[in-house]
């Protein structure tokens, strides 16, 4: 900044400005210019963020008019951790649920990514297929889903029969295990594409030349591959598994489609829960408590992983 | 992507300054928030346009549509805009309490039979004891959801019961208990392969599992008394609801995952010998050829011989904070006049909620009323309460852990139970 304004032409027949005069203008402009994003952003995200602070230690139940509005303390955030509350289980569900769904994304995306990214006949048109899953809806894809698990008309049982596999009359949502076999396939069609494409990213700006120096020396494709391509790759596996994590941390729009959380409370998720509280029973104070519940737990995750992104770099 | 920013020197001043716009900006929204207070009313002659918010597809859209073609007749300074409700209840639900909670873009609420108490007790809805509405001339239990403390909130509209529809070419004689039920299911399905299953309900974990849970705790002379919920009946009417997917084999699993309208289609297409359904079902059987002639609709039969048939239906509400009182009521009469109410039985088969609209003309327009009028004398209402969609929340989850064989009916209906009583606002 202090560059490009010494660099600025003085108006003829006024005294030079002074340095300091010059930078606070240039400050001011500065400011001026930013304001209308910095309000656009305190609306959006800071008032919606103190609000629920201020919520959550609060009884905020337009529906249970006698505690309306009276200040709670803690109870909020008691009643998540309270004995036979859903929190527990939910968290359980949600970490295993990011755990497993981002470690498959991660490989099946490398791969993808590692094949996508070799010249082949007709590569465009294989690379925009893969890459449908990841511009459908969640909501939709979803839906699909749903559809392809039901044993009466769907595809997915139908297939079992016709190839002759087992499994072929499993009614896959009424149960907790194939309930969550179908929310991870859900998932990962949906995803595994956005995981492919920031790795395609990464790939294409890795210098060539460095592939035939290894050959040059001898270097096996395996060799390449763990000397080279992944170490290089890894800011771009950062982004993605950043990225990743945070969103299936939050896990909502598959669940609520494909299961209610069901059967019983089985693939309830953090997300689902903020959900139901808020939407369903109107709890506007429990609902901010768990909302900021998931706020720390996501600045958790965030802050870990820089820390071993830094360490690493 | 802030997280990943160094906090640098010198930002403190900025922060503040931000804080201060949060602080702003929640000062305002504070003081926009709803105050009960009713709004400046229009006068009654004016020319005005109210926002009646109501759900209905079909043959009951096109019937409400009529209804306020001759009413804007009637009433040429009123115009009526319809605002389109989800067809789900529990999004229909939220969208309304969103809107209440704005304040605004409400006048006529057509809700569901449960919604009442908690509308009336958050303030949002109008009280209309003293508005004259003839509380006499309704059923009992749709009366009792309409009100509140004490109060008239909601005016009924059409009165809905769950009942079984069966084939009578499949199933000769009604059948008497649950037991005869599973019994006929299977002989019928014995009988006919073309038959997928014998009893299509609602077993997703949504709120028709509870009416539909509401109709089998009446076979077993249960109910659902939410300080005494684990009672051998409860255990035993959970018990069938399991059999019937799990031991019975007259309920495919896929029913997990049924709400009304699979166990419409269900029905429609003919591939099972008994369904629970409500009672628009009957008027869309009759457009059916090979169905008309051979349904019959009982409520869910008893062990104790008096069976219980869930209350559905639909109330209509005033929002606190419209401005035009006047005509919502003028509305809201209008429609729940027995005429119309009768013209609407005949066209979308939505029964009348005023008992003095079943007359012999609506019998002779719409036969089947008359065997419906025996379910309706059975009904049986969701509990009542402002925190109902939450108790509901806890039963919905009690049931599809029970389906899923996670938990016994013993246990499940034990922790539902402890669950809903110590839930906030709840009262006995």
């Amino acid at each position: 900044m202090a560059a490009t304004s010494t660099l600025r032409t003085r108006p003829p027949g006024k005294p030079p400005k002074t340095r300091d005069t010059l930078l606070s203008q240039d400050r001011r402009l500065g400011y001026g210019l930013i304001t209308p994003a910095i309000v656009l952003l305190l609306a959006v995200t800071a008032f919606p963020l103190v609000y629920n602070i201020w919520n959550s230690f609060h009884y905020a139940t337009p529906t249970i008019p006698v505690v309306n509005g009276k200040p709670a303390g803690l109870a909020n955030y008691r009643r998540m951790f309270a004995s036979g509350s859903a929190f527990g289980p939910a968290f359980i569900h949600t970490v295993l649920f990011t755990v497993v769904s981002v470690a498959i994304e991660m490989v099946i995306g490398l791969v993808l990514a590692l094949a996508l990214n070799k010249p082949f006949r007709g590569r465009g048109l294989v690379r925009a297929a893969v890459f449908i899953p990841w511009a459908v809806p969640t909501v939709v894809s979803a839906e699909i889903w749903k559809g392809m698990f039901d044993p009466q008309q769907g595809f997915v049982d139908y297939a079992l029969k016709i190839l002759h596999l087992p499994g072929s009359t499993t009614t896959w949502l009424a149960n907790a295990d194939t309930s969550w076999f179908a929310i991870f396939v859900a998932d990962a069609w949906k995803n595994t594409p956005f995981v492919a494409i920031i790795l395609i990213g990464g790939l294409q700006v890795i210098p060539l030349e460095l592939y035939e120096a290894a050959k040059l020396d001898g270097a096996s494709a395996w060799r390449q591959f763990r000397r080279l391509t992944l170490p290089l790759l890894k800011p771009a596996l950062m982004v993605a598994l950043i990225f990743r994590t945070l969103s299936a941390f939050l896990l909502f729009d598959v669940v609520y489609i494909m299961t209610g959380g069901g059967p019983g409370t089985s693939t309830e998720t953090l997300a689902y829960l903020n959900y139901d509280a808020f939407l369903n029973a109107q709890d506007y104070g429990y609902g901010g408590a768990i909302s900021i519940s998931l706020i720390i737990l996501a600045l958790l995750i965030a802050g870990a992983y820089t820390r071993i992104f830094r360490e690493k770099a | 992507m802030a997280i990943f920013t160094k906090t640098q020197p010198g930002r403190l001043a900025r922060r503040a300054a931000g804080m201060a716009a949060i602080a702003g900006l929640v000062g305002t929204a504070a003081a926009c928030s709803s105050s009960a207070a009713p709004a400046a009313q229009t006068s009654a002659a004016a020319k005005q346009t109210i926002i009646f918010a109501t759900d209905g597809l079909g043959a009951e859209g096109a019937a409400t549509t009529a209804a306020i073609k001759g009413f804007e007749a009637q009433y040429p300074n009123i115009t009526v805009s319809v605002l389109n409700l989800d067809s789900s209840a529990n999004n229909q639900y939220q969208q309304l309490t969103q809107r209440f909670q704005a304040g605004t873009g409400l006048d006529v609420i057509d809700g569901d039979v449960t919604w009442a108490p908690a509308f009336a007790s958050a303030g949002w809805i109008q009280n209309l004891s003293s508005d004259g509405f003839p509380t006499s001339q309704y059923f009992p239990g749709q009366l009792a959801s309409a009100q509140y403390s004490g109060s008239l909130y909601a005016v009924p509209w059409f009165v809905n019961a769950e009942g079984i529809y069966y084939r009578t070419d499949l199933v000769k004689t009604p059948p008497t208990s649950p037991a005869a039920l599973v019994s006929d299911a299977q002989a019928a399905v014995k009988a006919d392969p073309s038959l997928k299953e014998g009893f299509a309900w609602e077993a997703d974990k949504y709120e028709g599992s509870i009416t539909a849970l509401v109709s089998f705790l009446g076979g077993f002379g249960g109910k659902l008394d939410l300080s005494d919920l684990n009672t051998p009946a409860n255990q035993a009417a959970l018990q069938f609801m399991y059999n019937t997917i799990h031991s019975d084999a007259i309920t495919p699993q896929a029913a997990t995952g049924w709400q009304e309208s699979n166990v419409q289609s269900a029905w429609e297409s003919g591939q099972t010998a008994f369904a629970l359904n409500w009672p628009y079902e009957y008027a869309s059987t009759e457009k059916i050829a090979t169905l008309k002639n051979n349904v019959s609709w009982i409520p869910f039969p008893s062990t104790t011989g008096t069976p219980a048939a869930a209350l559905g239906g639909d109330n209509l509400m005033i929002a606190t904070k419209s401005a035009h009182t006047q005509a919502d009521l003028e509305f809201i009469k209008y429609l729940t006049s027995p005429s119309v109410e009768i013209t609407r039985a005949e066209s979308a088969g939505d029964p009348p909620a005023n008992s003095t609209a079943y007359t012999s003309a609506l019998y002779a327009a719409a036969p089947y009323f008359k065997q419906e009028q025996a379910v309706f004398a059975d009904t049986v209402s969701r509990p009542s309460s402002p925190i109902y969609t939450n108790i509901s929340s806890v039963l919905q989850t009690m049931v599809s852990s029970v389906l899923a064989g996670q938990e016994s009916p013993s246990a499940a209906l034990s922790s539902a139970q402890s669950q809903i009583t110590s839930l906030p606002g709840y009262t006995s």
